[in-house]
């Protein structure tokens, strides 16, 4: 469960002071479908980051399944982020030099695990985005929502409870993105958080419940089906 | 994260930019190389120098007139109204630890055989020379064990010497005619070539005595003593000073011993070597500053790489660890393509001129290594440290 | 179609300046390959003045009078030091001056000896020469005066005392006039020298100076250590030398038992080797100069492979191979210039600290070694950067602007 309460994340710009996010509160339970979106500089970007623990508020606090981790130090954090949660980026951010496989063995990497412990947790997630006969391609061989679906796979080896997902098919055509969604959506069904930033109101519309933010606020909300 | 998997990360970015890491690397090769190679030749000399100068044995004491000067040396041996005599000589060898003791003149004249003469250097010497110096007679014998004041004239030729005047023939028995004075060859001295100036090949030996006289002096250059390997050298200079101030009334010789000139000579050469060392050392530095700039681009591009690294929970712990190994690595790998180049450098000198020795010290090839290592380090932490602190929210927005 | 200059060097210019950290860090691995050859040679180069220097303060002119003579090689250890059955005599000396080539001469004893005044005592290390020792070797006399003008075999016991020894022997008291003891000799003591004068093996501030004819009593000997003999000029020295050899083989029965050198034969010797050590010493530093060279053309690659789009770019615009090649070469010799060039500064304020430092030492850089330096610094930057400048050159427009 993400609880945030009267979450404030202010940037310096010159000697202007940006109010990114002003005053939001939110709750999600688990196994939610939440959109976001909203025109560009409206703190969407932010807020995901914030939940993701990329980024700390600059004032409020924040209960990740009923902890407060806005106070945790940056190690703890990194740990919450490797555990916890997964992250599914627009620009895919695969490293180049290594495979598919090598792609979604990174977090388990960092996490410690030795060989034979990730060996099957990568197969298993490549097998579930149906990416195996694809796992020792290098990115640049494979087609964009292939890319993406190698992302999925890494953001979901550690089998987080909660998946961020920043414009996911900004950077896709048409079909591929509604591929990316359905394989998102499929996921959110088995029970995983899914919370996604979007400026596409078709995909956005999907989402079971829906923020729309302005100048750092939540604007309005939206709940059930479209 | 585990050390195999860090490797992995860390080679698997240098193998990606082959060309650049290749160049990186190469910067710290050519400069250890030349570390390498600089001190060989340095250490090289070093053992050269100091076998030339252990040949005569190392339990050597010198003895000269007069004391020595500020300057270093003893102006006595040209003159002084204190001469060092063969009396004292003799007095020496009663010292209970006096192997070997060598009264010690030296001077210039024209050596006659036959119809041959030629001008060379006339050592005055004593029997005990052979052991001193471990000199090998050739043919014939060494001076013999004469009066030391009253000694016959007889006379041993170096070889370069044996060769001008007598090649071809047997000179033993022959007749010599030193500045007029009638001599008879004993013996012929194996080659020993030349010292640090002095060619003792052509040379000719005659006894002490005889060699003041004929130069016309009172006081001899030196007189060198070989003491026992067992007894302390500060006892043997004790014991000569002593014998010498009860003879003279007073303390009026310098005494050098062949360990204290070692000495000297080792670190004059271990400064030599350390200076070239250090000379060559400044390519080190550029290609350290090399590493430095190549990181600093790797990270630059690698900026999304970082963030996503951080993303997925690595700490900044780690990612400083990533950059820093890869630093290391190159550094390393550098150093070590540098050893090799540099010892075969050397080894390839060494077979094309024989003369110039080199040797490749040990000690200073591991330093090598170790200072690539620390070089890549040094160099590494500051890209390194900018990476880890890197805000990974603009990390990921970076183009 | 022809790029202007100007524009080439601008573009240049801001293609550094958008690097800044990167460009620094190339101008500074340039300038220290730089500044080490210029320091390094400035070292060199001091050493060498320092000796030369050393040497000319001996005298000018000089030709330099050995007893004996070796045939192994012209000068030796063994003839510096030995003595030969035949002397070199105070006749042999007098006689030198006979001819017009030779200005005066100053025969040299030297030997080690005694030396007491009342209770004090020490070993010193005395000169046996003549009054114009003095002029040939450029002293000065500090208090008193030198040895008188007199006949070579002139025995008078008078001395001239270095500065230390009359420290030594009669502390703040005065010198002049006052007798010592050399040995079992009495001298007076009529002139101190004064600061000026060291000379290379002997410290004159710790020696004393006596007539010739005394000193080969002291040291019972009829025998010279050497004879300086000074030239008319420097067109005569030759000629003194030849006299000199000529004249001593006719005095000794036709034998020639001395050595002859003349002080430029030694000041080349010591310039020669000095000047090689020079040379390798920058040899060395150079290497660091390819070091640098290895770095630019690393960086130039990878910025020639970052900016494949910007490449792309102008060629799409219509620039030909030949000016991406000339821009990208411009850009490499730019900073191979500006960090030469600080590197020479850095240089040249390096060896003006070492000679304010070490004011002995006269460390002036070369003129060669800078321009070498700055010349290799450039043809470095300019050859390591073909390889990038060849690959931009060669881009294909359509891949190098579709890849992002």
């Amino acid at each position: 469960m993400i609880e945030l309460a009267g979450i404030h994340r202010d940037f310096q710009v010159g000697d202007q002071t940006v109010h990114a996010l002003d005053d939001v509160s939110l709750i999600i339970g688990d196994g939610e479908y939440l959109s976001i979106m909203g025109p560009s500089g409206s703190g969407k970007s932010t807020l995901l980051n914030l939940i993701g623990l990329l980024d700390r508020p600059s004032s409020g606090r924040y209960h990740l399944n009923g902890q407060d981790v806005t106070s945790l130090s940056d190690i703890a954090q990194a740990e919450v982020r490797n555990r916890e949660i997964g992250f599914v980026f627009q620009m895919f951010h695969l490293i180049p030099r290594l495979t598919a496989a090598e792609n979604v063995e990174l977090p388990l990497i960092i996490l410690g695990l030795s060989p034979e412990q990730r060996q099957p947790k990568v197969a298993a997630a490549l097998e579930e985005l149906h990416m195996t006969d694809r796992s020792h391609h290098k990115p640049e061989q494979l087609s964009g929502g292939q890319r993406q679906r190698v992302a999925i796979a890494r953001a979901i080896v550690t089998e987080p409870k909660v998946l961020l997902a920043d414009e996911p098919t900004g950077n896709l055509d048409h079909n591929s993105g509604k591929a990316v969604i359905a394989i998102l959506e499929t996921l959110n069904q088995r029970g995983i958080t899914l919370i996604m930033v979007t400026h596409d109101t078709e995909m956005g519309q999907r989402a079971r419940r829906r923020l729309r933010m302005v100048d750092g606020r939540i604007s309005n909300e939206q709940n059930g089906a479209a | 994260m585990r050390v195999r998997d860090f490797l992995n990360l860390t080679g698997s970015s240098l193998i990606a930019h082959r060309m650049r890491s290749f160049l990186t690397a190469l910067g710290i090769a050519v400069g250890i190389a030349a570390v390498v190679l600089l001190t060989s030749i340095g250490e090289g000399v070093h053992q050269f120098v100091l076998s030339e100068f252990t040949q005569f044995g190392t339990t050597l004491v010198g003895i000269n007139p007069g004391k020595a000067t500020t300057a270093g040396t003893s102006m006595g041996m040209f003159g002084t109204e204190r001469p060092l005599t063969i009396e004292d000589a003799q007095a020496l060898k009663r010292l209970p630890f006096a192997r070997a003791v060598v009264p010690f003149v030296q001077g210039n004249a024209e050596v006659e055989a036959g119809n041959r003469r030629r001008r060379t250097t006339v050592y005055g010497a004593g029997p005990d020379m052979p052991d001193a110096f471990s000199m090998k007679v050739k043919s014939g014998r060494f001076l013999p064990e004469d009066d030391p004041t009253a000694p016959r004239a007889f006379a041993v030729l170096g070889s370069k010497l044996r060769q001008e005047l007598f090649a071809g023939s047997s000179p033993l028995g022959q007749r010599i005619t030193i500045s007029g004075n009638r001599y008879r060859v004993i013996g012929v001295m194996e080659s020993k070539g030349t010292l640090l100036g002095f060619d003792l090949d052509d040379t000719v030996y005659i006894p002490a005595a005889r060699a003041l006289n004929l130069f016309n002096n009172d006081t001899l250059f030196e007189i060198d003593v070989m003491y026992d390997e067992d007894t302390p050298v500060e006892k043997v200079v004790k014991g000569i000073k002593d014998t010498l101030k009860a003879r003279h009334g007073r303390d009026d010789v310098t005494i050098t011993t062949q360990q204290q000139m070692l000495d000297v000579l080792g670190s004059v050469l271990d400064i030599l070597t350390f200076a070239v060392a250090a000379i060559g050392g400044i390519s080190l530095l550029v290609g350290a500053i090399g590493i430095v700039t190549i990181m600093t681009i790797a990270i630059n591009e690698r900026t999304n790489e970082i963030g996503l690294l951080r993303a997925l929970g690595a700490r900044e712990g780690q990612v400083l660890r990533l950059f820093l190994g890869e630093a290391i690595v190159l550094a390393a790998v550098g150093g070590l393509s540098g050893l090799a180049l540099g010892v075969g450098m050397a080894t390839l000198l060494h077979a094309a001129l024989p003369a110039l020795p080199v040797q490749v010290p040990v000690t200073y090839v591991v330093l090598a290594e170790a200072v690539a290592v620390a070089i890549g380090l040094v160099s590494g932490v500051f890209p390194a440290y900018r990476a880890a602190k890197m805000d990974p929210v603009e990390a990921l927005r970076a183009e | 179609m022809a790029l202007h200059n100007i524009d080439v060097l601008r573009f240049s210019w801001r293609a550094l300046r958008g690097f800044p950290s990167r460009t620094l860090l190339m101008l500074i691995a340039m300038a220290i390959g730089v500044s080490a050859v210029v320091l390094l040679t400035s070292l060199g180069e001091g050493a060498r003045r320092y000796v030369t220097g050393e040497f000319a303060s001996l005298g000018t002119n000089l030709v330099i009078v050995f007893p004996g003579r070796s045939e192994t090689a012209g000068i030796n250890p063994s003839t510096m030091m030995g003595e030969t059955p035949r002397d070199l005599t105070l006749e042999d000396a007098q006689a030198l001056l006979r001819d017009r080539s030779i200005r005066r001469i100053a025969p040299i004893n030297v030997g080690s000896a005694v030396v007491s005044r009342q209770n004090r005592s020490r070993e010193v290390v005395i000169l046996g020469s003549n009054h114009d020792l003095l002029t040939i070797r450029h002293w000065q006399v500090g208090q008193g005066r030198f040895l008188p003008q007199a006949d070579l075999d002139r025995a008078s016991p008078v001395a001239v005392i270095g500065s230390k020894i009359r420290d030594e022997l009669f502390a703040a008291k005065r010198a002049l006039g006052e007798w010592i003891r050399i040995g079992d000799r009495r001298f007076r003591v009529i002139g101190v020298m004064g600061s000026e004068g060291r000379s290379i093996g002997v410290d004159v501030q710790e020696s004393i100076i006596i007539p010739v004819a005394s000193a080969q009593q002291l040291f019972n000997t009829a025998s010279l250590f050497r004879i300086l003999v000074e030239a008319k000029n420097r067109d005569a020295i030759e000629t003194a030398k030849q006299f000199v050899i000529a004249l001593l083989q006719e005095r000794h029965q036709g034998e020639r038992d001395v050595t002859v050198i003349t002080q430029d034969a030694v000041l080349q010797t010591f310039d020669r080797i000095l000047g090689a050590l020079t040379y390798a010493v920058g040899g060395i530093a150079a290497i660091s100069l390819a070091v640098a060279g290895i770095l630019i053309m690393n960086v130039m690659l990878v910025a020639v492979s970052q900016r494949t789009a910007e490449i792309g770019l102008l060629k799409a615009l219509g620039a030909a191979p030949q000016q991406i090649l000339l821009l990208i070469l411009t850009e490499a010799v730019m900073l191979s210039a500006i960090g030469a060039t600080a590197g020479l500064l850095l240089g040249q304020v390096g060896s003006y600290f070492i000679r304010v430092s070490f004011p002995l030492l006269p460390a002036y850089a070369p003129a060669w070694a800078s321009t070498a330096a700055l010349t290799v610094a450039l043809i470095t930057g300019l050859v390591f950067s073909l390889l990038p400048a060849r690959r931009a050159a060669r881009l294909d427009p359509v891949l190098a602007l579709s890849r992002r």
